[in-house]
């Protein structure tokens, strides 16, 4: 019993946070799964959305916006629907424009795609320090899902629980996508097999820039929710990008739950390892994804995919 | 008559004498000729990315505005000064890499910029080994002025000794015995908290636990979890830079800054500036504020506003402050050397003295000779309630003695290299 008291709570924020993993995945897994690109570009798209974000939300969010007085004017919830809706758009502009660019790279070695976003992730967060300086933004939240909440004597973040709810909201929405409707077949037939979904008269070129402009929305949408957790600096994408490689490669490269699961188990590895041995909590994903590797080569739910080229 | 001596011998016989003079025949010191035209080159080793960006740049702003009041005051010894700059990256390996460039091909004067530990240490092993006098402007682990001093080396931020000792009695009788720590696993951290045990404990407190915090976690759910499943009564945090700031955004939102009562050691403005009132919690410490009531501190101010027009801080901190008076003193020190030779300037400011006017502080100041410390303030401080503009985020509540705070270990622990194992030099 007393095991479970002590226990139950690390239990519950695994969970959350395993949640919020997979929702930072998502994107990344979108894109590999279908354009078989590693985009590097991913954290820092996270971190242009989590900045859009700021800019939509607070008058003081460095694009000048402050001009915009009546709609400042509204309150912050309606503002913080606002840059949940407008922030992947445009981050999702600035995906088409990346896609454009890795045209030349389909078909050749995986490297020329690699390099392409790392440099692409680069200049991404240079211009986020351009624009909005080197220091740490804030992201608000509406004061309804902020603050802690208290449950069996000890007090949560109410925050979480949203975040928490709006992953599993955002994964059920994809999953639908992907099963019920005709793009998501094609997305899928597109990552099965590319040159068929070209010779059914598929417009291929659209379809994947597309799909690449969906996962920069979502990478956004991660930034967005994430902000108020991990904070807004250039470099947060670094953050994000690294564990989100890890969930892909854990749950296996393509695997739409795989990636789910993958998020759960880091989730729960790094939040058991933060609360009883501390110390080793950045670590332990590493040590998961190893051992995981080990056994079985393509991640939990993995089949071949562009990692073994 | 004849001299025995031919013109040959008598060029060959100079140039011997004249190399020995500049080159040897000692192991270690070179002696260039002071080339009194040339500007005296700074190199600033700030961090420009990495954990401690932010702070960096501010220091930077600090060093650089000294400079120029400097050179418009007509340089030193007549010299203008000039600087280079080298992002250090948060990063101890670029640290040294940047220190060693910097003496070695730009044959940099002085040293001067830290806020990272390891980083700051990585210098200063650079700077002793060719005796390039280097200044630690804001890297606070004890360890900087203990175990890791070095001759060449003088530190200028309080410790985290001094802000341990500056609160420890005081939080033991206010808010309990019960502590915990919270340690960034990092040099800074490690010893920071080494420093607070030893000094809570002497007043009474009992460590029931200690959590290391990873460089670099960005979910602090499960050790928050943890922490008010110990329910201490007090939490000493050593958590800095990017992860302080993820720390606080959390322990605010949660409403777990009224308990347990935190001791955050010390907040850099940088790190808070531009967050929000609401985002300063528990009680901390810090070397300067720009509120201080003491003369020269609105002067300050508007110099900073007048020069750095564009920055996102509007008010000058702690960070900022450091930057600025280090280089300030370096300047004075080189005048009362009357040289930049290095041994002449390393004199010139052990034991020196600083008026608490000059400082704008409460408490005269001075470089401790055996620890190269600067002995100053401490303020003790905590959210301002009542905030008289929208930059007035601390309440000043107490300050102490040079004297009161004394690290006592790091003299212990200091052992300063003699002189003559220094190399000397001057450019």
């Amino acid at each position: 019993m007393d095991l479970m008291v002590t226990l139950g709570p690390h239990l519950l924020n695994g969970l959350a946070l395993g949640l919020l993993f997979a929702l930072v995945a998502l994107g990344f897994m979108l894109i590999i799964g279908v354009m078989e690109v590693i985009n590097l570009a991913h954290g820092s798209l996270f971190a242009l959305g989590a900045y859009v974000a700021v800019a939509l939300v607070t008058p003081e969010g460095g694009l000048r916006l402050a001009a915009l007085g009546p709609y400042f004017a509204t309150p912050i919830p309606m503002r913080f629907v606002v840059a949940l809706l407008v922030a992947p758009i445009v981050v999702a502009g600035v995906g088409m424009g990346l896609e454009v660019c890795l045209r030349r790279t389909y078909g050749r070695d995986p490297l020329y795609g690699l390099l392409l976003t790392f440099g692409a992730a680069l200049v991404i967060e240079e211009l986020i320090r351009l624009v909005w300086g080197p220091t740490e933004r804030f992201l608000p939240v509406p004061p309804s899902i902020s603050g802690g909440i208290s449950l069996g004597g000890l007090i949560y973040s109410v925050y979480r629980f949203f975040a928490s709810a709006f992953a599993v909201g955002m994964i059920v929405l994809l999953w639908l996508f992907l099963q019920r409707t005709r793009y998501g077949a094609l997305i899928k037939a597109g990552a099965h097999d590319s040159e068929m979904v070209r010779a059914l008269g598929i417009n291929l070129k659209r379809l994947r820039l597309l799909v690449f402009a969906f996962g920069t929305a979502l990478a956004a949408v991660a930034g967005i929710v994430m902000a108020p957790i991990w904070g807004v600096r250039p470099h947060v994408g670094v953050d994000a990008v690294v564990p989100a490689f890890v969930v892909i490669v854990l749950g296996g490269v393509g695997s739409f739950w795989g990636a789910v699961i993958a998020g759960l188990l880091v989730g729960m590895v790094v939040g058991l390892t933060g609360a009883f041995a501390t110390a080793w909590s950045l670590v332990s994903m590493y040590i998961l994804l190893i051992v995981v590797v080990t056994v079985r080569g393509r991640g939990l739910l993995g089949k071949k995919s562009v990692l073994e080229k | 008559m004849k001299s025995g001596i031919s013109r040959r011998t008598l060029l060959v016989n100079g140039a011997l004498v004249g190399g020995a003079t500049f080159f040897g025949p000692w192991r270690h010191h070179h002696v260039y000729a002071q080339k009194r035209d040339k500007p005296i080159l700074i190199g600033l080793t700030h961090d420009a990315s990495g954990q401690f960006a932010n702070s960096g740049q501010d220091e930077q702003r600090g060093t650089i505005m000294a400079i120029e009041e400097a050179n418009a005051r007509g340089g030193v010894l007549g010299r203008k000064l000039t600087y280079i700059t080298a992002d250090t990256e948060t990063t101890p390996a670029t640290g040294s890499r940047v220190a060693e460039r910097m003496i070695t091909r730009n044959e940099v004067a002085f040293l001067v910029g830290a806020i990272q530990s390891g980083v700051a240490n990585a210098i200063g092993q650079v700077a002793q080994k060719y005796g390039c006098v280097y200044f630690n402007t804001n890297s606070s682990s004890p360890t900087e002025s203990g175990k890791d001093c070095k001759r060449v080396k003088f530190v200028w931020d309080g410790s985290g000794a001094n802000f341990a000792l500056a609160a420890a009695d005081n939080a033991v009788r206010t808010f309990g015995k019960r502590w915990m720590l919270l340690t960034n696993d990092y040099v800074w951290g490690h010893n920071t908290s080494k420093a607070t045990r030893e000094i809570a404990t002497k007043f009474g407190a009992q460590i029931t636990d200690e959590i290391l915090v990873p460089v670099g976690t960005r979910d602090f759910s499960p050790i928050l979890l943890k922490v008010q499943q110990a329910k201490p009564d007090v939490v000493a945090a050593a958590v800095g830079g990017d992860d302080f700031k993820v720390m606080r955004q959390e322990v605010v939102k949660l409403g777990l800054d009224q308990k347990p009562a935190w001791l955050n050691n010390q907040q850099d403005w940088p790190d808070i500036y531009g967050l929000g009132i609401e985002s300063v919690f528990g009680v901390f410490g810090t070397t300067w504020y720009h509120k201080l009531p003491l003369p020269g501190v609105p002067e300050l101010v508007k110099r900073y506003q007048a020069r750095w027009p564009d920055t996102r801080i509007d008010v000058p901190g702690n960070v900022f402050y450091n930057g600025y008076m280090a280089m300030g003193e370096l300047v004075r020190a080189i005048e009362r050397a009357g040289s930049t030779n290095n041994i002449k300037v390393i004199k010139a400011l052990e034991g020196h003295k600083m008026s608490a006017k000059d400082r704008m502080q409460h408490h005269d100041a001075w470089i401790d000779p055996e620890t190269h410390h600067v002995q100053q303030t401490v303020y003790l401080a905590a959210r301002n309630e009542k905030p008289a503009d929208k930059t007035d985020y601390f309440r000043i509540m107490s300050w102490s003695e040079p004297d009161k705070v004394r690290d006592a270990d790091s003299v212990k622990t200091c052992k300063l290299a003699p002189y003559d194992s220094t190399p000397t030099y001057e450019q």
